[in-house]
């Protein structure tokens, strides 16, 4: 359905890439190698920073145009994916977007990069008036100035080009609060009013990804009870026990479905019939239809846990794993 | 898993090609909560904010269950045609924001609280991020 649109829409897309005559550097990146390159999408090396290009640029330009041309097994793909591009065009683009971390390179332009720590302080701060009671009205919180003075503190920091984790999302670019999350308008007043995520979070089980709360936990170990009826905060959900295990090929482990997590949350409703016909074995589930968003994953990569936590699924270890791991003990 | 990497990196070029005829340079990095939806359908060209619905929020407080099968919420960002009539009415976020179970309508700013222009989206989902930019496109 919406895939088969998105798919067409590419193809139309693909048709009406222009097959222009020879394209500066500056236009060339801006139409192909930005969608990567500017936000850093999939690990792309970000355009004019620093920090992300001095290792690669370590190895030499020649590698550089190599690896644009020709692609690398980490995800750039040949020519960024346009192979009309001539090879002329793709070396201007790695040229254009050198030049700009040779700016960067100077201490001023490293404004952007280390973001917020100040903030974040503040915020935990204010996380021991955490409520979880729904408020009776809205308070309009005293607006933050802490992003305008933050940036400045920031600013000082130069980015460490080899900070330990290169890729892994920050801590200090984690549950955001509303004003400095890029979604949310910090020019209204209605922005500042909202409840910093970290506030409400601090007494919760934590994970290593999504909201990097542990929903699951947190129900179970009662830290949160959400209401089950609109208006009813006493109704009791009607959580059903069973336990489904799908088989995988190859080697990792099985995946066990809980109805019980999830029932916690859900109505059968919600997945019977429309995206599971209620029946073992009845549903054909993969990985490549679960990461575009169907089966488990309209739920799983949107809202519930994301895809990255395998092990969350694949819990089940294969009789092949298993005996091995037995024997030991018993020795 | 072949299979699966060699689909990933498809879709990102196909998109990649597709994105370059619709969208420009600046793709400021968006950091929100996992789950917040942006609702866009109709707030930019009635000149409001987009609205804002932060999942983590509202799960708090009610499963699922309450607004996905109970209120019928269909679960596809921007799928329920929500607009303030029906609110007023007492569907979709009016259920609960009308002065009784939450505040009421009357705080546009705390729903429309979004970046002018920026796109329905579930944020932080899978395709999301190997395939939209979470920010605001230029035009
Ligand atoms: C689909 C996303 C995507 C697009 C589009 C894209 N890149 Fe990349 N690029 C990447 C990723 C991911 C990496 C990091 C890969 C790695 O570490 O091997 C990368 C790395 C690079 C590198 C460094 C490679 C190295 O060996 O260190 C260069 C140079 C580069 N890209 C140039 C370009 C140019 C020029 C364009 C536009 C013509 C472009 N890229 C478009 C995703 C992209
Ligand atoms: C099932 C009931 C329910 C529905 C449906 C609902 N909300 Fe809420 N919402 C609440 C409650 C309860 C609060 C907390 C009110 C308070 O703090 O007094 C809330 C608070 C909020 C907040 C403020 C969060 C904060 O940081 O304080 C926003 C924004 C919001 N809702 C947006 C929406 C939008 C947009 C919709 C519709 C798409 C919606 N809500 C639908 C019950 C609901
Ligand atoms: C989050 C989604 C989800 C929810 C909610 C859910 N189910 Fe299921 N259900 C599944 C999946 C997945 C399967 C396995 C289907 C398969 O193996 O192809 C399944 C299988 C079943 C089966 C078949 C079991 C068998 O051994 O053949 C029954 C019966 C069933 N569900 C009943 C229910 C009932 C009753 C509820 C509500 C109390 C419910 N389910 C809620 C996802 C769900
Ligand atoms: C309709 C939405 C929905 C669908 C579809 C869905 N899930 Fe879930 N799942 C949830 C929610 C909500 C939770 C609670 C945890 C959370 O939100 O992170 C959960 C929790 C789980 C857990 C519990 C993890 C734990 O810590 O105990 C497992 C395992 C799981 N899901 C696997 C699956 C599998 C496998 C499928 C597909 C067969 C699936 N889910 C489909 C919504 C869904
Ligand atoms: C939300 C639950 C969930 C998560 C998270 C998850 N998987 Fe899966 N995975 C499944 C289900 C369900 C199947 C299908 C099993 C079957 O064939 O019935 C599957 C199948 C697979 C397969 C078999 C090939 C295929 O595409 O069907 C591989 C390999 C795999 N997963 C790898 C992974 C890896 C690696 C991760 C972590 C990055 C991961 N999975 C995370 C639920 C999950
Ligand atoms: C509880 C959350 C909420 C509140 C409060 C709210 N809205 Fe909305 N509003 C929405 C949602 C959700 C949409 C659908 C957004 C879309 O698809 O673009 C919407 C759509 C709109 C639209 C475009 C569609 C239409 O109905 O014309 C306008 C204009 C609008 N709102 C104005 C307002 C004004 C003015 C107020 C304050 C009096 C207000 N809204 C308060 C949630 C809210
Ligand atoms: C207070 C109401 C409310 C609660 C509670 C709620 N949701 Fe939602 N959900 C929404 C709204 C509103 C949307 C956006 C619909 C739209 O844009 O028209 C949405 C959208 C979704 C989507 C669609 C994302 C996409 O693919 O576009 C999923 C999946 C989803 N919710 C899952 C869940 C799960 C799982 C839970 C429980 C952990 C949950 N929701 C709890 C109101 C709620």
């Amino acid at each position: 359905m919406t895939m088969i649109s998105r798919m067409a829409f590419l193809v139309l897309a693909l048709a009406a890439v222009p097959a222009a005559a020879e394209q500066s550097g500056k236009d060339v990146y801006g139409k192909v190698c930005a969608t990567c390159h500017a936000s850093g999408l999939a690990g792309a090396p970000r355009y004019g920073n620093a920090g992300d290009w001095a290792p690669r640029v370590a190895g030499g330009v020649a590698r550089l145009y190599q690896s644009a041309l020709n692609g690398t097994p980490k995800g750039m793909p040949a020519k960024g994916g346009n192979l009309a591009l001539s090879d002329a065009e793709a070396k201007g683009a790695v040229d254009f977007m050198l030049a700009a971390v040779k700016d960067a390179a100077r201490p001023a332009a490293a404004q952007a990069e280390p973001k917020k720590a100040e903030a974040r302080k503040d915020e935990a701060r204010k996380a021991d008036t955490a409520k979880d009671e729904p408020k009776a009205a809205p308070v309009p919180a005293a607006v933050a100035t802490t992003s305008a003075a933050t940036t400045e503190v920031a600013a000082a920091a130069p980015a460490d080009v080899n900070s330990f984790n290169r890729l892994l999302k920050p801590v200090s670019k984690r549950n955001l609060p509303p004003p400095e999350d890029g979604i949310h308008d910090p020019s209204s007043d209605g922005t500042h009013a909202l409840q910093p995520p970290l506030t409400a979070f601090g007494p919760l089980p934590k994970s290593n990804a999504g909201n990097r709360i542990n929903w699951v936990e947190a129900l179970n170990q009662k830290k949160l009870n959400p209401r089950y009826d609109r208006l009813d905060p006493k109704a009791e959900p009607v959580v059903m026990d069973l336990n489904i295990v799908r088989e995988v090929k190859g080697s990792m482990p099985d995946v066990v479905y809980p109805h019980k997590q999830h029932t916690e949350w859900l109505d059968c409703s919600n997945c019977h019939p429309a995206i599971f016909i209620p029946q073992k074995g009845a549903n054909s589930i993969s990985m490549a239809a679960i990461l575009m968003g169907e089966k488990c994953g309209v739920c799983h990569g949107k809202v519930a846990f994301p895809v990255s936590e395998c092990r969350n699924c694949h819990s089940k270890k294969k009789e092949l794993a298993v005996r091995p791991a037995a024997a030991e003990p018993a020795k | 898993m072949k299979r699966l990497l060699s689909l990933m990196r498809g879709l990102a070029t196909g998109v990649v090609l597709a994105l370059c005829t619709v969208l420009f340079v600046d793709i400021p990095d968006a950091q929100a909560e996992y789950g917040d939806v942006v609702i866009n359908n109709y707030s930019d060209a009635a000149g409001m904010r987009p609205a804002v619905f932060p999942h983590w929020f509202h799960r708090m407080r009610f499963r699922c269950k309450v607004c996905h099968a109970d209120l019928g919420f269909k679960m596809k960002a921007g799928g329920n045609e929500i607009n303030m009539v029906k609110i007023i009415d007492g569907q979709f976020c009016g259920a609960c924001h009308n002065g009784d179970i939450a505040w009421s309508v009357e705080n546009c700013n705390l729903c429309h609280s979004g970046k002018p222009g920026t796109q329905t989206q579930v944020h932080e989902s899978t395709i999301h991020k190997l395939a939209q930019p979470a920010g605001t496109p230029k035009k």
